[in-house]
């Protein structure tokens, strides 16, 4: 039996942070699959765990009872520093920073583009077909407004122009920042492996096969590189093995695009 | 190279940084800028900008240290309490530094973009408007954010629309209720322990008691605990670094509204 139960979707964006950050401290933990695209994380069992009904949550007994956490990059740093393991957050005060600064930058300013682009193009399209009644039920149980009003948008392809090319110059701009990141230190914001690195790779190993036109080998080969050398750390291939859909698929196909 | 903080009038980011400095009793010289003549924009000695250039929060202070420029208030007083060897403004407790993370994103994300739009138009958009236009083209050109300078533009152009202004109201009053809730087990501050939490909090709340009376009026425990913070000697040596008499009706702009949910 294990004391960490962790409820996620696919090991991608924010559900893949803790994932890969339990796997990397060597954590065991039991995994509940939420499946996102079913609308599982508004239904009254997970909501009684995560009332705003988003994911990832993870939950922790010990001597304490159980504890509930949300918001996957502070559930990171909670994971880094309550389990023995590797650490994942650089000694140096100023690389600390610079982890810090590089994790909210993408989770409160790329993160979010990269969301928009990916519920239009791929959330929204596969949701849209079923039943317009059930749809329109389960959009009544979304908790948050803010995001009732983002799955509405994503269902009926309501996204406008404007936001979308924002978006669009957020993630240009983002990855092109990243690359001269990579291009000053070995990983992002030090030069050791930590929460950024797992942060930032959970929203963009999949750019060479997805945007090719913003990274490659020519384009950004300092990004690249740091892709591959994620992508070769055991916890990331134990990890991308929890995926159910085709998206793990695409681990393989970017690792023969990059070898 | 020695380090350098510029920052702006003690209320807001600057509030945090300049308090958190304080408690931490390191000794970094501060360099006060006008944020709203867009000093933030011509900093000297910066080799490494990307911080400053496509930071988050608006208009809050930079510390210059080996010529990288960091910004984030909340992520500046982690670093001046951990480069202070533990200053005791952060709980040693996994659990007790997670709710303070988690507390410290709902201000930042929640209230900080608010109350910035809020204390701008109360007291800043007048000025704002007031920068002659060659001299407000050079301004915002200098300002590498495309985002950022659109909220300048906003401001500078008086497009804020009634829909954000309610928005922001309500993330007022949410906040204080939030902390209403915190406080109601008789704890003197928010994570119990004086921290960050609290610092941030008073930053963002406190120049909102003369904008939105209401969100106070029926919440008694959160009046006293801005009381209390407001006499904590760091709060009050960051106050007395104020050189005009109401730092608190001083802001400049803030942090965008999430666009996303
Ligand atoms: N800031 C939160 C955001 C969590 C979040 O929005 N997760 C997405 C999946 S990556 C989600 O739950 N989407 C489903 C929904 O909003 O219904 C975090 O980092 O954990």
């Amino acid at each position: 039996m294990t004391d960490v139960t962790l409820y996620h979707w696919e090991p991608n964006a924010n559900s893949g942070k803790p994932m890969l950050a339990l796997m990397e401290k060597g954590v065991p933990f039991a995994s509940h699959y939420i499946d996102m695209l079913q609308f599982d994380q508004h239904k009254p069992e997970y909501l009684a765990i995560n009332p705003q009904g988003t994911i990832p949550a993870m939950t922790h007994r010990g001597a304490w009872g159980s504890r509930v956490l949300t918001e996957s990059t502070a559930i990171m740093e909670y994971v880094n520093a309550a389990f023995a393991g590797p650490d994942l957050m650089p000694a140096d005060a100023q690389d600390r920073w610079r982890v810090r600064w590089w994790m909210k930058f993408m989770d409160q300013w790329l993160g979010p583009s990269f969301s928009m682009i990916g519920w239009s193009v791929f959330v929204g399209p596969r949701v849209r077909e079923r039943d317009p009644e059930e749809l329109a039920a389960a959009i009544e149980r979304i908790p948050l407004p803010e995001r009732r009003r983002a799955w509405k948008k994503a269902i009926n392809g309501d996204f406008s122009a404007e936001e979308m090319a924002e978006s669009r110059r957020r993630v240009a701009l983002g990855v092109a920042k990243l690359e001269e990141e990579l291009g000053k230190r070995d990983y992002v914001g030090s030069d050791a492996y930590s929460l950024a690195d797992i942060n930032i790779f959970n929203s963009t190993y999949s750019l060479p096969l997805s945007q090719p036109d913003l990274a490659s080998k020519d384009k950004t080969p300092n990004i690249m590189r740091w892709l591959k050398r994620v992508y070769e750390r055991e916890a990331v291939r134990k990890t991308w093995a929890m995926g159910k859909t085709d998206m793990a698929a695409r681990y393989s196909l970017v690792m023969e695009g990059i070898i | 190279m020695g380090a350098v903080l510029y920052h702006g009038e003690p209320n807001g980011a600057s509030l945090t940084v300049l308090a958190a400095l304080a408690e931490s009793g390191l000794d970094i010289p501060c360099r006060p800028i006008a944020l709203l003549a867009g000093a933030r924009h011509s900093l000297p000695g910066i080799a490494e900008p990307i911080a400053l250039d496509l930071g988050i929060e608006g208009e809050g202070p930079v510390l210059v240290a080996g010529g990288e420029a960091m910004t984030e208030s909340v992520f500046l007083a982690q670093y001046l309490d951990e480069l202070a060897g533990g200053c005791g403004l952060q709980p040693d407790d996994a659990y007790a530094h997670w709710e303070m993370l988690m507390w410290c994103r709902q201000i930042t994300e929640r209230l900080s973009p608010a109350a910035a739009l809020l204390g701008n138009l109360a007291s800043s958009q007048a000025a704002i408007a007031a920068i002659p236009a060659d001299d407000f083209a050079a301004l915002t050109a200098a300002i590498v954010s495309d985002d950022l300078r659109a909220r300048w533009q906003a401001l500078h152009d008086g497009t804020i629309d009634a829909a954000q202004v309610a928005d922001s109201e309500a993330k007022v009053d949410q906040t204080a209720q939030r902390c209403e809730d915190k406080l109601a087990d008789g704890r003197d501050f928010l994570m119990g322990d004086f921290s960050i939490a609290d610092l941030v909090t008073y930053s963002w709340l406190a120049g909102m008691e003369p904008i939105r009376p209401a969100a106070f009026a029926e919440r008694p425990r959160t009046r006293a605990w801005l009381a209390r913070v407001a006499v904590r000697p760091c709060i009050l040596a960051a106050m007395a670094m104020a050189s005009t008499p109401e730092p608190l009706k001083t802001w400049a702009p803030g942090p965008e509204i999430n666009r996303w949910g």
